[in-house]
């Protein structure tokens, strides 16, 4: 047998990421027995869960029996930190002293969860990234900048060590500010970075405003690689990012409990590819749980790392919401994709005014439209019994004499687009929040009265 | 005369070989990454380096720099495992 590839060289592993679909599943199946073999011969939590299900590992043999499996939430993740060994609880699978890392989540939705990575886990983080920044044209000629706080979030760590494992020389920008940021990256010729959306279009502003830098003109930087928000799979926020940096800007999926679990590749195809040698993603049915294997039709994601070890994550529900694409991706790899990326949570889809809708929508809307901000604010409250919706934007100080058309346009489209109507608040430029991680554009506030 | 003549076609005829040899093992390179067998040889070597480092980690006694450097040997094995002997069997 010998594997084939049009283009050997756009493959951070050509044996895994060409392998047929059939094969990655016989591949999938074999690392799901072992993890959950893992999982319930080393953690309590795991054990017990499976026992109360009437589940013992080798009741799984295909991958249809893997719908038997029980999920894990994030409320759960909560729980289990109470337990010992402090701080992580009872999830854990390897003794203490073994773990060489801790990350935690943003908290976004909820008290942080812990996560415990050994050395191990750790290779596999940047190995899950390799892959990811290979198939976005790093290489060793790169010179990576990364503009952020190496902080107690994963967010970009991983990146960096898959950036030095593929041999790119890397720049951390940690403690810099964003104007320092900037000139580092003009004086040592930078040519790629990774950055939430909202900062990648927040560093283009600043260098134009404050230091008179037009990135596509003045800076090097010829590609972008995103995390934390949906932004880069968004065709008019990334369209925005492209223009602002004249680099291409790419998307990447992943999560402190999961791991960097999709991609999007050089081809840009719409959509972003699952690393299905490492993970197991399966679509499910919002509110039946049925499984989802066609195209077109959105599911909620539950997924399996294949590999991870210290706090392994099988069956976790993710929450996020995708969809099948229909296509292979010109570029052969035979990773699934799914459309759009993640097109919203399962917990942020929401009905106001009887209508379902997703916050991607709106951002969709607003930064397809020229002469507003990228900035933005949806304030959805309740009047009597019926749902009010704010949208705050800014419109650009130069636009002004536009004012009304660029109005009417963006209540039009957003009529189009969501089938609701809005009140809009004109903000001056620069007078909303601005985020450097994860924003928070959306505010529901009728559970709150 | 004769005999440079045919010492031109010869030559001529030598090179069109060597090109065309050079022509299909390079196409040969582009179209397939490697041989089934030239897998297995990985696979055996890697086997190999994880033996050696494991070996290295119970021969380490009271050396840290030894057992902690072998740690890390055997994590960037098993990254070489996920990537070529996990999935060698369904090749």
């Amino acid at each position: 047998m010998k594997t084939t590839s049009r283009k050997t060289d756009v493959y951070w592993n050509p044996i895994t990421e060409t392998l047929p679909l059939e094969q990655l599943q016989e591949l999938q199946v074999k690392k799901f027995k072992k993890i959950l073999k893992w999982a319930y011969d080393k953690s309590k939590f795991h054990r017990k869960l499976y026992h109360d299900a009437g589940l013992k590992p080798g009741d799984v043999k295909t991958l249809e029996d893997i719908a038997k499996v029980p999920k894990v939430e994030k409320a759960m993740m909560r729980d289990i930190q109470r337990k010992d060994p402090f701080p992580y609880g009872d999830a854990l699978c390897v003794p203490l002293e073994e773990v060489t890392e801790f990350r935690q989540t943003s908290g976004t939705t909820g008290l942080p969860v812990y996560q415990p990575d050994t050395w191990q886990d750790w290779e596999w983080w940047s190995e899950c990234w390799a892959y990811i920044l290979y198939s976005q044209g790093y290489r060793k000629t790169d010179r990576v900048f990364l503009p952020f706080g190496y902080n107690i979030f994963v967010a970009f760590w991983a990146g960096h060590y898959a950036a030095e494992k593929i041999g790119c020389e890397v720049i951390p920008g940690g403690v810099l500010d964003t104007e320092a940021r900037i000139l580092k990256i003009q004086e040592l010729r930078a040519t790629a970075m990774m950055a939430t959306p909202t900062y990648v279009l927040g560093m283009a502003d600043t260098a134009r405003k404050k230091l008179g830098i037009d990135p596509p003109r003045d800076l090097t930087i010829r590609k972008i690689t995103c995390a934390g928000e949906p932004g880069a799979s968004i065709p008019a926020t990334k369209k925005r990012m492209e223009e602002a940096w004249g680099a291409k800007v790419y998307d990447h999926v992943g999560a402190t409990e999961i791991g960097a679990w999709g991609y999007e590749c050089e081809e840009q195809p719409g959509g972003l590819h699952i690393n299905e040698a490492m993970f197991l993603v399966q679509l499910v049915d919002i509110e039946t749980g049925e499984m989802i294997e066609e195209p077109g039709r959105k599911g909620k994601i539950i997924i399996t790392a294949l590999d991870r070890i210290a706090q392994p994550c099988i069956c976790f529900d993710s929450k996020d919401v995708a969809e099948w694409a229909t296509d292979p991706c010109p570029c052969g790899r035979t990773f699934r994709i799914i459309r759009g990326g993640v097109v919203g949570r399962a917990d942020d889809i929401t009905k106001i005014k009887g209508v379902l809708i997703a916050p991607s929508a709106i951002e969709e809307v607003v930064r397809s439209i020229k002469g507003l901000s990228s900035e933005f604010e949806v304030v959805v409250t309740k009047k009597g019994d019926l749902d009010d919706i704010t949208l705050k934007i800014e419109l650009l100080s130069e636009e002004e004499k536009n004012r009304e058309p660029i109005l009417t346009q963006l209540k039009d489209q957003l009529r189009l687009k969501t089938n609701l109507g809005y009140n809009i608040e004109v903000h001056p430029f620069n007078s909303l929040p601005r985020y450097e991680v994860k924003a928070k554009r959306f505010k529901d506030l009728r559970k709150h009265g | 005369m004769k005999f440079n003549a045919f010492a031109l076609l010869f030559g001529i005829y030598l090179g069109f070989g060597i090109w065309e040899l050079e022509f299909h093992f390079y196409d040969y390179c582009e179209r397939y990454t490697m041989t089934l067998r030239e897998i297995k040889k990985l696979d055996t070597r890697i086997k190999t380096i994880k033996k050696a480092a494991q070996e290295l980690k119970a021969l380490s006694g009271r050396i840290p720099a030894v057992d902690r450097n072998a740690v890390r040997i055997l994590a960037s094995v098993k990254m070489l495992e996920i990537n070529i002997s996990d999935v060698i069997d369904l090749l």
